[in-house]
């Protein structure tokens, strides 16, 4: 039965589907001996799989649309059509990567990193500015320090997951201002006085919070104080009145941080 | 003789209805293309487990995968049947598909259940709710994919599929190599390359 607007409709025969159908199998045998440890080659191409598996399965997929789709055979409209939509997919998946992989992890943290508070009524960005000189603002700076009150300052150590120093010392009762600074150009951290021993306790727990809490369990009663995340290059402080005397522990509660960057508090 | 039906007048001189199937599979592929990306966005990202190191079994889907591929090629059977106007053989394939396809979501549902004894569950961390999303999309297209098969079945076991009738056959058979070739870029990605993913690597190391 030859019509005269029938397409071109030659199908591969039963010979090509068999052929067609051992190849995709023994190429899926491939990719698992690829990866399969007691097939002894996955160690040893290591993250050279990657690209390989891609490929293979570039294969199978082409395989099937040319010859079981049978685009092959058939009308290039129908090919441009699936192609496009894949195309279009295809630079769906690279954006939203490159978009992700641009706020370097977790987007959250990103997001929460570079949050700026909202400020209400604000009438105008000249007047906001005069009147909210600092975002972190829990000490007025210009305000001459009267005797009483003590700044520290701390830092982490580069890229490492340690503080700058081992020891802080203040006297009880003491209004006690912290200038934590993270000259890190990854990591993002914060500063947390606990009571002795419980620094671990206190970040596992941070970790369960999440980093909307700035990853410190919301009242905590073994937290006497803490600043918010300090994300890479950035500086904050928290200020806090010195609890009775006694030895007590500052650490970073960011997840991982706080088995290397810890150090004593020491109230006298 | 049901010329009508089978060959209509269109400007293109294609089809209506598989030119609707290709641009229906083009679009799909951005439904697909949205939660891959997801799943590979979220990749490493969970900060709690479990982790895919923890329950994925690659032996056991490259098995269902195997059994997925093998469903395909009796498609093709069945549309070469059709073409050939054997109807025992067209209901045969029809019907070797939709058991091949059921296999397929068996193991699907065994390894749902088996994941979530072992406490992965689609609101449990970020693996999970990308990888259940993903993969139960996929898992419900093969499901109407079966249910089609066997509806095309049941045309076939009356008698009505043949040469004239063969491009029902067709697009059953498009949209069930389409479900094919999705599970080779999700086996893929989340077996073979991501199956083998251990906790967060976190931004602070």
């Amino acid at each position: 039965m030859a019509h005269e607007t029938e397409q071109t409709s030659h199908h591969p025969t039963f010979k090509q589907y068999v052929l067609v159908a051992i190849i995709l199998f023994a190429i899926t045998i491939v990719e698992f001996l690829l990866i399969w440890d007691r097939a002894g080659v996955s160690d040893d191409l290591g993250i050279a799989k990657i690209p390989l598996l891609v490929g293979l399965s570039v294969v199978k997929f082409y395989i099937v649309i040319m010859f079981y789709m049978h685009l092959k055979f058939d009308n290039k409209l129908f090919t441009t059509l699936f192609i496009g939509g894949l195309a279009l997919a295809f630079m769906v998946g690279l954006a939203l990567l490159g978009l992700f992989t641009a706020m370097n992890g977790n987007p959250r943290t990103y997001a929460l990193d570079r949050a700026i508070p909202y400020v209400e009524h604000a009438e105008t960005e000249k007047a906001a500015e005069t009147t909210t000189p600092a975002i972190t603002g829990t000490t007025e700076t210009e305000t001459p320090v009267a005797a009483g009150p003590l700044a520290l300052s701390i830092g982490a150590v580069g890229d490492s997951l340690s503080f700058d120093i081992d020891n802080m010392t203040a006297d009880s009762g003491v209004e006690v201002t912290i200038t934590f600074t993270n000259p890190s150009a990854v990591n993002t951290h914060n500063f947390v006085i606990v009571q002795a021993d419980t620094k671990d306790a206190v970040a596992t727990d941070g970790t369960a919070a999440g980093p909307a809490n700035n990853w410190v369990k919301p009242g905590d009663s073994r937290v006497i104080a803490n600043t918010v995340l300090i994300g890479p290059g950035e500086t904050g402080e928290v200020t806090f009145t010195a609890p009775a005397p006694g030895t007590y522990q500052f650490v970073c509660t960011f997840p991982g941080h706080n088995f290397t960057m810890f150090g004593n508090f020491i109230v006298n | 003789m049901a010329h009508a039906a089978e060959q209509e007048y269109t400007t293109t001189g294609l089809s209506h209805r598989k030119l609707l199937m290709w641009v229906f599979l083009g679009s799909d592929c951005l439904f697909f293309a949205a939660l891959i990306a997801t799943y590979m966005v979220y990749r490493g990202q969970s900060l709690v487990g479990p982790y895919p190191i923890d329950i994925i079994s690659v032996p056991v889907t490259t098995i269902s995968t195997f059994v997925l591929l093998m469903s395909s090629f009796a498609m093709v059977q069945a549309l070469a049947a059709t073409n050939a106007d054997n109807k025992r053989a067209i209901v045969g394939w029809l019907l070797t598909t939709a058991a091949l396809g059921s296999v397929f979501i068996g193991f699907q549902i065994f390894e749902f259940n088996s994941f979530k004894n072992e406490g992965l569950t689609l609101g449990g961390n970020l693996f999970g709710a990308s990888f259940f999303t993903l993969t139960g999309f996929h898992g419900a297209h093969v499901t109407l994919g079966i249910i089609w098969l066997l509806a095309m079945s049941v045309i076939g076991a009356k008698g009505r599929l043949g040469p004239k009738t063969a491009l029902d056959v067709e697009l059953l058979g498009l949209y069930w190599h389409f479900v094919d070739i999705v599970w080779i870029v999700i086996f893929t990605l989340l077996y073979l390359i991501g199956g083998f993913d251990t906790g967060p690597v976190l931004p602070g190391g």
